[in-house]
């Protein structure tokens, strides 16, 4: 029996060892994303997390898993938080109420990953290709932005490479946040629909304001009315 | 017998003193008076992270930072900072220059939330620790009777970093540092492997954040 346990011993220490060496990785990020430190333009704006995306495993290699999903979708209202003031998450286009608003629909193209065997540099790389449509609430396309995001982290000693995987996604994460925040209002297409938007909003409210001053006189007249009846009526109960 | 022991004896001390890295600091300032830092006030120290084939990593900042912190000196972490003006400060959007530090600082949120924070200097650090050279062959075995290790390797490591002061209320730069570190260790097979590793990160930060923590004591400026 005391030969079993020693036997044991060893044959779990090299499989420690060997589960150390192991060239797979799953990875799962469940980290959370700072706020965006940014003045959202006072626009609206619907963004549609379909059940794909919100739940998307990247499969980069037949070796490597890592589940975004979750994490993306929490990167993702975070910096769109920054874009817009008027912000509707929805899990389905149908599912969308806000009137006048950008209709954006992010999906993942590709994700890729690079370690040290493959680049012979001491960095693992990840790179999310994002695709953002962009509509209008009618469904007129106003554009297709492709959003390539990367993240690197060095190689350590004796870390392993699940634990560098999941820094480098977290990176690539971090820097898509950082490239909507830069570009999206860059965009030519965005910029044109921001410039309509902002002009609709414009006329709306000088169509309201002048609609308020031609009610006035008539307001008036009907208040001169009234206090004509009240006047009258006094004078009757006296 | 006694010829074998001091043979012994001269070979590890020869090992030994190989193992001490070389270190060389260069430093410039504009003036040779010490940077103020008022009651209160906090440097971070952050590391450039926008190279392809390196990164300034996160475990060296650190170390520089605890170097750096003592009772005059309050340093904010890394991490706290980032998090606090992202997306500003990552990678892709880090200002390069004083021109884009400027452009930055000239928003009203990003400055009210650095005030918030009380940083008044910014360290940026930049460099890596490679190993250069290497050689020998060790070879390792194991087997039901037993196992070991036989041989003898080394290798050569440099580590290269560059430290940038910037003043984030007058927008200007304060000083640079420069530090090289250049060191061989040993790993010696002798049925057990008996490694003597020479700490040439260490030093690095030893060095420089010492060296930075000289910066900003409010010593009266030398002589010329």
């Amino acid at each position: 029996m005391i030969m079993i346990k020693m036997n044991k011993f060893p044959a779990i220490i090299i499989l420690v060892i060997l589960s150390g060496c192991s060239s797979s990785a799953s990875v799962q990020l469940t980290n959370e994303f700072p706020q965006v430190l940014a003045k959202p333009k006072p626009l609206s704006a619907a963004v549609v997390f379909e059940p794909s995306f919100a739940t998307y495993v990247a499969k980069p290699n037949s070796k490597t898993m890592i589940d975004i999903g979750a994490a993306q979708v929490r990167l993702l209202r975070n910096a769109f938080a920054g874009l817009f003031s008027k912000l509707e998450f929805v899990a389905s286009r149908e599912e969308i109420t806000a009137e006048n608003a950008m209709v954006i629909i992010p999906s993942v193209r590709e994700v890729q990953v690079s370690t040290p065997s493959d680049n012979y540099l001491n960095v693992f790389e990840v790179w999310i290709k994002y695709n953002l449509d962009l509509e209008t609430v009618d469904g007129e396309a106003i554009d297709s932005w492709f959003m390539p995001a990367y993240g690197k982290t060095p190689d350590a000693f004796m870390a392993s490479k699940g634990e560098a995987i999941e820094e480098a996604s977290i990176i690539a994460l971090r820097d898509a946040g950082a490239k909507l925040m830069l570009d999206f209002y860059r965009i030519p297409a965005v910029n044109n629909w921001v410039a309509e938007e902002q002009r609709r909003v414009r006329t709306s409210t000088a169509q309201q304001t002048q609609a308020q001053v031609d009610l006035e006189p008539e307001a008036q007249t009907n208040r001169q009315l009234v206090d004509a009846q009240q006047a009258n009526s006094t004078e009757a109960s006296k | 017998m006694k010829t074998s022991s001091k043979l012994i004896a001269i070979i590890l001390s020869t090992v030994l003193a190989g193992c001490t890295a070389t270190t060389t600091i260069d430093e410039y300032r504009p003036t040779g008076e010490p940077i103020e830092l008022n009651a209160g006030e906090k440097v971070v120290v952050l590391g450039r992270r926008d190279a392809g084939h390196y990164e300034t990593d996160r475990e060296f900042i650190g170390c520089v930072g605890k170097r750096m912190t003592g009772a005059d000196i309050g340093v904010l972490p890394e991490q706290v900072f980032i998090d606090a003006i992202y997306p500003w400060f990552e990678p892709r959007t880090a200002p390069k220059g004083l021109p884009r530090l400027k452009r930055l600082m000239q928003d009203t949120s990003i400055k009210a939330e650095v005030d918030k924070l009380d940083v008044r200097y910014l360290v940026w650090l930049d460099g890596s620790t490679e190993t250069l050279d290497s050689g020998g062959s060790i070879s390792c075995a194991i087997g039901p009777g037993g196992g070991g290790c036989f041989g003898f390797a080394q290798w050569d490591k440099l580590s290269v970093y560059e430290a940038i002061v910037w003043d984030l209320q007058d927008l200007t730069e304060k000083g640079r540092l420069r530090v090289d570190s250049e060191g061989t260790s040993y790993l010696i097979g002798a049925v057990a492997p008996i490694p003597f590793l020479t700490p040439v990160k260490s030093d690095a930060c030893s060095s420089l954040g010492n060296q930075l923590k000289g910066f900003f004591t409010t010593q009266p400026a030398s002589p010329q």
